[in-house]
């Protein structure tokens, strides 16, 4: 009970320096409408804005799965040689230098207005973190182990199998879990440059509209969701990672 | 054993070290001491990985470092038997016996199946001389194995050492002679100009004598 207060505390402080800002300043409601306002219209509105909800859900969720599988196997693929990851670290890192702004009308144009371009976008924000912890991973076992294993006279991929990759996960999940936070970043700017629903279409057009109360509610629900993805995705690797701890 | 012949101890980039030579007798038991940035370490990897200024006699080399390469979720019989996995020899029975004979001799007969997570500093470092005996080695290569052991411990390991691996080439690398002193007799001393020796390790008894070899004035 503690905890969850602890948690909620720093929402319901900004909640009421919100009302407390509209009350005072006597803010017009098209521009910051009032909290009791944002909450009404989200509960008319829910079957709407659910609907949206849903389609972004689906989104994040699928394209962290992708992003996490891709990422995961091409760290793999170029972890175990230094040369490889050299090669392809440049390409990389420009995926993700690339603003996925600049990406999106792109992604649109080849892939349509769809779930696919969205899919593709997101996909693109999480495959880096996931990639660069998960080599990260691979590179992190100590110079003494190295030695050592080297002394056993092991076969290439039993050594890859047996040790690198299993040492390698807890830095995978670590990239899991900063991919999580990141991936509603790609949907929703996959939705604002072209789409039919989704959270971000949603906000866009009641923007259009000037129903800016509908939007505040769409963004609350949006932080909602980003979090509860997150905290799943964290428990997830928690799980996981007490299964693989490395050596203190 | 092992004859190396004008080996550039120095890391390219960085102060200049010794460069060496030194012809390693099959059979010797060698402690190295020296201060911490001789390149003893250096030494010892250029061994394992090879290079054109040392001749080996033999490539089965065990080696033992001060944290222990023990897969932390794995067992301990899978770590002892870790070698033919990674090698992707088949486990006969023997050598599964071996292994938990092995096991008894470092006095973890009874943690054979215990997750290696679970053990203390100590108990890794036997789990990891396990290995090594397993793994048949002519030359067994030391560095610092017992530096972060208490002493009571390191004593119980050096014991272990004396009796498992006397039959073996050793070359231990410590900046502590008390680590070599319950267990072995000479000792060569590494400094950033030279290697010299044999010293008797009984002549480093007093700190003063041995501040004096590791500058390289004894």
């Amino acid at each position: 009970m503690n905890r969850l207060l602890s948690a909620t505390f720093p929402f319901l402080l900004l909640v009421g320096l919100w009302w407390l800002v509209v009350i005072t300043l006597e803010v017009p409601h098209f521009i910051l409408p009032s909290p009791e306002r944002v909450a009404r219209v989200l509960v008319e509105r829910l079957p709407l804005i659910s609907g949206h909800a849903f389609t972004t859900a689906s989104e994040i969720v699928c394209g962290l799965m992708l992003g996490t599988v891709l990422g995961f196997a091409v760290a793999c693929l170029i972890g175990d040689s230094k040369k490889l990851t050299q090669i392809t670290m440049p390409a990389l890192v420009i995926s993700q230098a690339l603003p996925v702004f600049a990406i999106a009308p792109i992604l649109m144009l080849w892939l349509g207005y769809g779930f696919a371009s969205k899919l593709a976008m997101t996909t693109l924000i999480v495959f880096f973190p996931v990639t660069a912890s998960t080599l990260a991973g691979f590179r992190a076992m100590p110079r003494s182990w190295e030695l050592t294993f080297q002394t056993l006279r092991p076969k290439r991929s039993q050594l890859f199998w047996f040790v690198r990759f299993p040492l390698a996960i807890p830095y995978a999940l670590s990239g899991v879990r900063v991919a999580a936070s990141v991936a509603p970043i790609g949907a929703v700017v996959g939705e604002w440059v072209g789409s039919s629903s989704g959270l971000g279409y949603l906000m866009l057009h009641a923007n259009g509209r000037g129903q800016t109360d509908l939007m505040f509610a769409a963004l609350i629900v949006l932080c909602v969701e980003a979090l509860l993805i997150w905290s799943l995705v964290n428990r997830l690797a928690n799980r996981f990672d007490q299964n693989s701890h490395f050596a203190e | 054993m092992l004859t190396i012949t004008n080996l550039d101890l120095s890391y390219p980039g960085d102060e200049p070290l010794a460069t060496i030579s030194w012809q390693v007798e099959r059979g010797d038991q060698i402690a190295l001491l020296g201060r911490s940035g001789t390149g003893k370490s250096t030494l010892l990897a250029a061994i394992i990985e090879g290079s054109p200024a040392i001749i080996k006699e033999s490539e089965r080399i065990a080696y033992l470092s001060q944290q222990p390469a023990l897969l932390p979720w794995a067992t301990v019989i899978e770590n002892v038997l870790l070698g033919f996995k990674l090698r992707g020899d088949t486990q006969s029975s023997d050598t599964t016996e071996k292994a938990l004979n092995l096991l008894g001799q470092v006095e973890l007969g009874t943690h054979a199946h215990r997750q290696v997570a679970l053990l203390s500093g100590g108990q890794k470092a036997r789990v990891a001389l396990a290995r090594v005996l397993l793994e048949q080695s002519d030359l067994v290569l030391l560095d610092e194995p017992f530096a972060g052991l208490d002493r009571s411990t390191r004593i119980q390991m050096a014991a272990l050492c004396q009796t498992l691996l006397a039959s073996k080439t050793v070359i231990l690398v410590t900046h502590d002679p008390r680590d070599a002193q319950d267990w072995l007799d000479t000792a060569m001393v590494l400094t950033t100009e030279s290697i010299k020796g044999p010293y008797r390790l009984n002549e480093f008894a007093s700190d003063r004598a041995l501040i004096q070899a590791l500058d390289g004035d004894l």
